[in-house]
């Protein structure tokens, strides 16, 4: 029954801490894709530094913009080779000349998008080229739609996870409570005695209590090794495949670990609460 | 040191267990509670023990109101005062006859140079003193009813409850196990036990408290059975 109940908790934790690895993934890759940038107004050569700081001040004064950042041609070609270093034949034979530099923005208000073309003149033309009459700008962006595909993909997944996470733990607050009490009916002899002779309710409980909290403490060590291995045997292999993709760390992982600590406690407080209270009267 | 005021016990289930019973029991006194089955004497002890709240009426133990005490200290505080005696015995059957009796302190947060000193003293003066290491399957029902009043005395209690003690020996280990519990009662501990032994009653005549149908229709010091 012990066995059961450190199995369920187990499992229910993995897939806690998986649904939290997902989220972590995704947003690298978010991060990594975007730059979290939702829209990008790139600038025609050569950039001048007085258009820079025009551009980027009228921009600011848009309710709709949240932050604009500048990125020169440096940082972006830096940027590009990153995303290529997989793929040395790309690296080599485009110049860094050809990444134009821009103006990155991230929305506080990702309907108003149309605020920012408004203000730099643009229209789109049939191909859904956004061309601008505004001087120095060479074209506009819109990342939005990336964006929000990504993140809906990374909800669905991340929910799909902790729902199933969810019903998981449940299940193992269950079961951890009714090993508890088959502990206590094989016990109820001791039990009996133990109120008889005046033990408080608390030196009759605390030793199931600690049983519960062993069980849920050892699914957390388990799911935490297994998480910790499957990134090592897995992602890792992974990594050295798809070099361009960002992966999660032994420090992400390092990070959940509290987490599914923190969930295992959880189930082991309830369990104990609901195990022990039957027992509870003296 | 113990006292029922018109107390009456009703059950969930619509049972009046006691019925407007009143009973007074000094310090030191020996008290046999007899009478046919159902008529109330196992509520009666299970009321000092605060297992059962009254319906109504007060109960008082060693001057405490037990109907008041908290579940939290009150009630396990009440209890280590009172020492019971079954006629089960209620033994662990996987400890050995001093194992059983030290778990009732150990439970109790006893420190074990405590432990160590009470419980072979206790076991040598019910008799046992030379089967400490004795499981309870080895011994006879005499001397597992034995050890289940060292258990109950090791805390030296105010109050020993013995819920017919010696509904499952013979006669003359009956007579042996009554010494103990006279013994035990001359050295200044309240003794209230339950029984239906005739013989018993009648050879120790000591105060008899007499229920039938929940009520007192007896009570007489020195009394017999019947």
């Amino acid at each position: 029954m012990a066995f059961a109940a450190i199995s369920t908790a187990f499992i229910a934790l993995f897939l806690f801490g998986l649904a939290l690895l997902i989220a972590r993934e995704i947003s690298l890759v978010i991060e990594q894709v975007t730059g979290n940038v939702e829209v990008a107004v790139y600038l025609s050569d050569p950039v001048r530094s007085d258009t820079v700081a025009r551009l980027e001040s009228e921009l600011q004064q848009l309710p709709a913009v949240d932050s604009v950042t500048y990125e020169d041609k440096e940082h972006a070609c830096q940027r590009a080779r990153e995303l290529f270093k997989s793929n040395p034949a790309i690296i080599e034979n485009v110049s860094c000349d050809v990444y134009p530099a821009s103006l990155r923005i991230t929305l506080a208000d990702t309907s108003q998008y149309a605020q920012i073309t408004a203000a730099l003149s643009c229209e789109t033309d049939a191909t859904g080229k956004v061309a601008c009459a505004e001087p120095g700008v060479l074209e506009v962006r819109d990342y939005r739609d990336i964006l929000d595909r990504l993140s809906a993909i990374t909800r669905v997944l991340r929910n799909g996870v902790l729902f199933i996470a969810i019903i998981m733990l449940a299940s193992a607050t269950v079961l951890i409570a009714n090993t508890l009490r088959m502990g206590m009916f094989a016990r109820r002899k001791e039990i009996g005695i133990m109120r008889l002779v005046g033990a408080t309710n608390w030196r009759i409980r605390v030793p199931f209590m600690i049983e519960g909290l062993v069980e849920a403490l050892a699914g957390a060590g388990l799911a935490i090794v297994t998480l910790f291995l499957g990134k090592v045997f897995l992602v890792d292999q992974l990594r050295s495949q798809i070099l361009w993709f960002p992966l999660i760390r032994n420090s992400d992982v390092l990070a959940i670990a509290p987490l599914i600590l923190i969930a295992a406690a959880g189930v082991a407080v309830v369990a104990g609460t609901i195990g022990i209270r039957r027992f509870l009267d003296v | 040191m113990i006292s029922l005021q018109n107390v009456t016990k009703t059950y969930r289930n619509g049972v009046t267990a006691l019925e407007d019973v009143s009973i007074e029991i000094e310090k030191g006194e020996f008290v046999f509670v007899v009478g046919p089955s159902g008529s109330g004497k196992s509520t009666t002890l299970r009321l000092l023990l605060r297992e059962e709240e009254p319906t109504s009426g007060e109960v008082y133990v060693a001057g405490k109101n037990v109907v008041r005490l908290s579940t939290l200290g009150g009630i396990p505080k009440l209890r280590r005062n009172i020492g019971c005696v079954f006629q089960d015995f209620k033994l662990l059957q996987d400890k050995t006859v001093f194992e059983n009796v030290s778990f009732a302190l150990e439970v109790i947060g006893k420190p074990k140079h405590v432990i160590d000193g009470r419980v072979p003293e206790i076991l040598d003066y019910v008799g046992l003193g030379e089967k400490l290491n004795n499981y309870p399957d080895e011994l006879s029902g005499g001397e597992q009813q034995r050890v289940s009043i060292a258990r109950a005395c090791v805390n030296r209690p105010l109050v020993l409850l013995a819920d017919e003690p010696t509904g499952n020996l013979d006669p003359n280990t009956s007579v042996d196990i009554m010494r103990l519990l006279d013994k035990v009662n001359k050295i200044g501990t309240t003794v209230v036990m339950a029984t239906h032994d005739q013989a018993i009653v009648d050879a120790m005549r000591k105060r008899v408290i007499e229920l039938d149908k929940g009520k007192i229709v007896r009570d007489q010091s020195r009394g017999v059975y019947s």
